[in-house]
């Protein structure tokens, strides 16, 4: 099962190539809503591989999914503070620090998304509905710049791109409420 | 059993990493922007103005060691600027009226500096001194030309200028306050003009009884 890493590997490294990443740092949103998540998601995949390679790790460091969601949303959160987009431009260590804690963050995921429970699930989804609709007003919302190294049309439309994935989050919420899912619970219990 | 309490280290250990995290990451949860980790910094650091060739609204050429032995109030500017560059300078007049004449030009110049030495040549400086009652002696409005020393000064005093496509530029601001010697005292908000002129007026009283 060589697979997973092998295409963790690759996006990582076609994030790393200097044009493309210097390319989606210049841009607010790809910068946060693309690079970033993307980071995350190569972590998804190593991590896939990393959990069958070595499941005892997992047992012995995360064994409820609880210490790792915990990491999993403060370094989440850590990135979404205007701070930090604009420090890793200015200063190679931020970078490299957002180079490592991501792919990690992403790891700790797969690997908690699986042991925590519905209820879990559910509090972390709508823990990040709230916040990225809380992101999308202020950067809509804010009359100064607050990042030094973005002007302020690009804030406006990372706002947008924040209220865009909330309306997606709602979306998707609405259409599970409103659908049947006995037959699914069946099979999963 | 063991493995509960193994568990609930792991949990305590996890929140105390986040707290970490975000206190290191916000320099105590002080700095939640770039602009307020960067004035921080620059407090702590307190760098240098480095030894730049100035060229001001009457065509004089010299450096900044020029002020050596007095205290200059910075500014960084471009004229063709339409949004915060006038607020920015209408604010520096005010604290310059506060300042007493006597200490003007003996123990404080105000500096308004340039990044845009393409556009804001003598002629447009002089101009543009006009609108805030700037006399090009006490208070001058000058360009560094060579781009050299232009970027190594907005470096070392953590100036960000971005052009914006449009011929204009997005750029940080604030009062800087520098001392005797160059170095840089203290990085001011420019909006709170009375805090400003209480600060510089106190430093220059203090250093002279002194």
């Amino acid at each position: 099962m060589k697979k997973p890493l092998v295409i963790g590997s690759l996006i990582l490294l076609i994030l790393i190539i200097p044009p493309i990443r210097i390319y989606m740092e210049s841009i607010m949103i790809i910068h946060m809503l693309i690079q970033l998540p993307l980071l995350i998601v190569v972590g998804w995949f190593i991590g896939e591989f990393l959990m069958d390679k070595a499941p005892r790790v997992f047992e012995l460091l995360n064994d409820n999914g609880i210490p790792g969601i915990i990491v999993f949303v403060a370094i989440t959160m850590f990135w979404m503070l205007p701070r930090t987009l604009d420090e890793a431009l200015t200063f190679p260590l931020y970078e490299l620090f957002k180079f490592i804690s991501l792919p990690l963050v992403g790891i700790l995921l797969v690997d908690s998304w699986r042991k925590i429970k519905v209820f879990g699930r559910v509090f972390i989804f709508l823990n990040y509905l709230s916040m990225f609709g809380l992101m999308g007003w202020l950067y809509l919302d804010s009359p100064i710049q607050i990042c030094n190294n973005y002007l302020l049309a690009q804030q406006k439309i990372l706002g947008w791109g924040f209220i865009f994935i909330t309306a997606l989050m709602v979306m998707y919420v609405l259409q599970y409420v409103f659908t049947d899912h006995s037959a699914e619970e069946d099979i999963s219990e | 059993m063991n493995k509960n309490l193994r568990n609930v280290i792991l949990i305590c250990f996890s929140i105390v990493l986040s707290f970490f995290l975000f206190y290191f990451g916000t320099n105590g949860f002080q700095a939640f922007t770039a602009e307020s980790a960067r004035i921080n910094r620059l407090m702590e650091e307190k760098p240098i103005f480095p030894d730049v060739t100035l060229e001001d609204s009457k065509e004089r050429v010299y450096p900044f060691s020029e002020f050596k032995g007095k205290y200059a109030m910075l500014t960084f500017i471009y004229t063709s600027c339409t949004d915060v560059c006038p607020q920015l300078e209408m604010n520096l007049a005010e604290v310059y009226n506060q300042v007493p004449k006597e200490l003007l030009g003996e123990e404080i110049v105000f500096l308004s500096v340039s990044f845009d030495p393409e556009r804001d040549n003598p002629t447009t400086l002089e101009k543009y001194q006009y609108f805030f009652n700037s006399d090009g002696e006490t208070w001058r409005m000058a360009r560094i030309n060579n781009q050299e020393e232009l970027d190594s000064l907005l470096d070392e005093f953590g100036v960000i200028v971005i052009p914006d496509g449009e011929g204009g530029f997005t750029h940080n601001s604030a009062f800087y306050f520098v001392g005797r010697d160059g170095e840089l005292l203290e990085v001011m908000d420019y909006k709170k003009t009375e805090a400003a002129a209480d600060k510089v007026i106190d430093t220059l009283l203090n250093d002279m009884e002194g």
